[in-house]
């Protein structure tokens, strides 16, 4: 591996570690460094105080969370824009964010603790739905995946705005659902996804070597004998799966997806050997960074605070660099 | 050796191949040309097994690659394509060292040895400076270069390549043929499909011939590339000939006769005596506007060649004998039905003085006769000054005199007009 690869990957780790240190310590209390760093050291012991109940049961597990979260939809939008071989493409593009919608409304109506479990079992269904109908003959064709992806996706969200409208009651919960937040963190939630979205972003980093070549178009990879068609459903479904993961406890945060894969590759370069760890990482912290910011500006939706402060932000990288691969 | 074997193929139910069968050894260029949409890409996509081919084979040194994997078929053999996509910032030697891809195991990184074949092949297709660039700033020359680098990165056996120079200007198509032709003396199967017949014939040993699907004819380049065949396959007319100086086929694609060609002056006829090539410029710009016939014209002369291709009306001679009677009476016949008589600038000699004759006879006739007068009649006479009593005579009796061609074109307008005008007032005294 390069020394600058390296260098860039400490940095980012350095400043996730800040992030979190930095979240957990800001909020509606404010507590001291030192507190925290003897809290997480020393924590042993059967009765809690405020503040350790807070820092442990309340901000650890949504700092943990917004990480997982962030670098899941960064690893998951980087897979799909290579797949596409498209800048637009992020996490959602086929139809993965309708279709969890459609389960959490669906699951508002019946119990909202069902809303985790049904967002990810629509989610991926939609996936499984997609691909299924873009698959010809063995063949997954990219451009029949995305217009099936565009066709399902609002199918569901028809479906959903209807389910809405005519429930009239918890409306507002289920508009806080779609624009994505982590104000339901807690352990359980962290426990649920840290495996499969771990698991899944090691297994994509595995096929790093394998993306790059794809970035030189289909044939030429498969005359590098890349098996491409395998590589192709291996990308989309762990991708699904991270993303569903990360919808299922989260709800719909944009921007980050599609985003933090372009500012990556602009700093870093296309080599998803690199790629991919530094877009996991810096997802990670712009998501924890965003949402400190939304818990202390009155638990507004985190989607709000990504777009609005990472869109300028990569404006700025667009026109100083004037290049998006 | 690779041999393709009875191998059909379909775009759906379209067949796009039939029963195509031949083999290419090492260290033969082996051409693939034919008309668009004749199967050439095709062809390449089944032996580098992109596309299965419904009937058949491709046996690579006995082996059958629908038999093999992916990453095995990679490490004998690569494919440059026509084009290559680069929308994204990797330098050119990541992309060579991505030729090393089937030789990696799946989740080892490249080893000095890969970067030393990287650097090695870089400086086969005479690249290596390139290294450090981003390929997204390449040339469409220096990108060729480096993919095919990629391609000899893979160390393959065969190296397939669709139209490799047709994105390049011609001084790189040559340092990439030339390449081609020195991989391929380095124990490579090299199989090309090529649009440029002239790239075709310089370059390949070998060339197969496609239509529809089929092959029309594959062997050595000489039995392949005849006018014959390129009417048959391109449906164009062209002259081959062997070009002394490269000592490779030529092929100059000879214009369509227009179809009831569009005339101004639908009605005058201009005949033109020449000969030696000095009628060859006169015939091309005439033609286009006016009825021209020639002669009498000896057989092998550029002359006769231009006014054959020119589909022109005219009077020949065997090559090497002189104007025999029934000619001179023939080209006598020719000159009467025309408007105007131009005698070019040629040289005469005792074989075509009776072309001198003519013209004579043409004044008696009261035809206009233009005389191109651009080297002195002495100095291109061959007659022991016949030729020169017989110019001055011409001067005498009306003829008009030009001191070079283009001069007569020049004014040509302006004395058909008169020519009109008279024809008009003869007109008038009936």
């Amino acid at each position: 591996m390069k020394r600058r690869w390296i260098l860039i990957l400490i940095a980012l780790i350095f400043a996730l570690a800040i992030s979190i240190l930095v979240s957990i310590a800001v909020g509606s209390t404010n507590i001291p460094l030192r507190t925290i760093a003897k809290i997480i050291v020393d924590h042993k012991r059967a009765f809690l105080s405020a503040e350790e109940t807070i820092i442990l049961q309340i901000r650890l597990p949504r700092v943990l969370l917004g990480i997982l979260v962030g670098m899941a939809l960064s690893v998951s939008g980087t897979t799909m824009q290579t797949l596409f071989k498209n800048p637009m493409a992020d996490p959602y593009i086929i139809g993965i964010s309708s279709g969890a919608a459609f389960g959490a409304v669906l699951a508002m109506r019946l119990s909202p603790t069902l809303v985790p479990l049904m967002a990810i079992v629509c989610a991926i269904s939609t996936a499984f739905i997609v691909y299924n109908i873009a698959k010809v003959g063995g063949k997954l064709p990219v451009n029949t995946l995305l217009l099936s992806g565009i066709a399902v996706g609002y199918f569901l969200s028809a479906l959903t705005s209807f389910m809405i409208f005519n429930s009239g009651e918890g409306l507002h919960q289920v508009v806080f659902w779609m624009m994505g937040g982590l104000w339901g963190a807690n352990w359980d939630r962290v426990e649920i996804i840290i495996l499969p979205i771990c698991i899944g972003m090691v297994i994509l980093y595995l096929f790093s070597k394998d993306m790059n070549v794809m970035l030189l178009g289909e044939e030429s990879a498969e005359h590098l004998g890349i098996d491409v068609e395998t590589l192709k459903k291996i990308m989309l479904i762990i991708s699904s799966i991270i993303t569903a993961a990360a919808v299922s406890m989260s709800g719909i945060i944009g921007f980050v997806g599609l985003i933090v894969p372009h500012i990556m590759r602009i700093m870093v370069g296309p080599d998803h050997r690199i790629l991919l760890p530094t877009s996991a990482l810096a997802g990670g912290i712009l998501l924890v960074l965003a949402d400190t910011m939304a818990r202390t500006m009155g638990e507004i939706p985190v989607g709000i605070i990504t777009a609005l402060f990472g869109a300028p932000f990569f404006i700025y990288l667009l026109r100083s660099r004037k290049r998006l691969y | 050796m690779l041999s393709v074997e009875e191998i059909d193929a379909y775009y759906g139910n379209v067949k796009v191949l039939e029963k195509i069968n031949f083999s290419a050894k090492e260290g033969k260029l082996l051409g693939i040309i034919g008309p668009n949409g004749s199967g050439k890409t095709t062809l390449l996509k089944v032996i580098s097994k992109i596309i299965k081919p419904s009937v058949g084979t491709v046996l690579l040194n006995e082996f059958d690659i629908s038999k093999m994997g992916r990453r095995e078929l990679a490490r004998k053999m690569a494919v440059v394509p026509q084009e290559s996509s680069t929308s994204f910032s990797f330098t050119a030697m990541e992309i060579v060292l991505m030729g090393r891809t089937p030789h990696l195991k799946r989740f080892e990184t490249e080893g000095f040895e890969d970067l030393e074949v990287a650097k090695r092949c870089m400086k086969l297709t005479n690249c290596s400076n390139l290294a450090e660039r981003q390929i997204d700033e390449l040339s469409g020359g220096e990108l060729q270069k480096v993919v095919i680098a990629r391609a000899l990165a893979q160390e393959p056996k065969v190296l397939l390549m669709d139209e490799p120079t047709s994105h390049l200007d011609i001084k790189n198509q040559i340092e990439i043929l030339e390449l081609m032709k020195r991989l391929t003396d380095d124990r490579l199967i090299v199989i090309a499909v090529f649009h440029d017949l002239n790239m075709a014939s310089r370059y390949c040993e070998e060339l197969i011939l496609l239509k529809e699907g089929k092959i029309v004819s594959f062997g050595r380049t000489e039995e392949i590339l005849t006018s014959e065949t390129i009417r048959n396959v391109f449906d164009i007319s062209a002259s081959i000939k062997r070009d002394p100086l490269t000592n490779s086929l030529a092929l100059m694609v000879i214009p369509k006769k227009k179809k009831e060609k569009e005339k101004i002056k639908e009605s005058l006829r201009i005949h033109i005596i020449c000969g030696g090539g000095s009628g060859s410029i006169l015939m091309h710009s005439l033609d286009k506007e006016y009825e021209i016939t020639a002669g009498v014209i000896h057989e092998l002369d550029t002359d006769f060649e231009v006014a054959k291709a020119l589909n022109i009306d005219m009077v020949s001679e065997a090559p090497f004998s002189p104007i025999g009677d029934e000619r001179y009476e023939e080209n006598l016949d020719m000159i009467r039905r025309s408007d105007i008589v131009i005698i070019a600038n040629m040289p005469v000699g005792f074989g075509n003085i009776k072309n001198l004759y003519a013209a004579i006879s043409a004044i008696e006739d009261k035809k206009e006769v233009l005389i191109i007068d651009e080297t002195p009649i002495e100095e291109r006479d061959f007659t022991d000054g016949e030729a020169t009593k017989i110019f001055k005579g011409l001067r005498e009796d009306g003829g008009i005199f030009f001191k070079d061609m283009h001069e007569l074109l020049d004014r040509l307008e302006s004395i058909i007009t008169k020519n009109g005008k008279r024809a008009l007032d003869q007109n008038s005294l009936y």
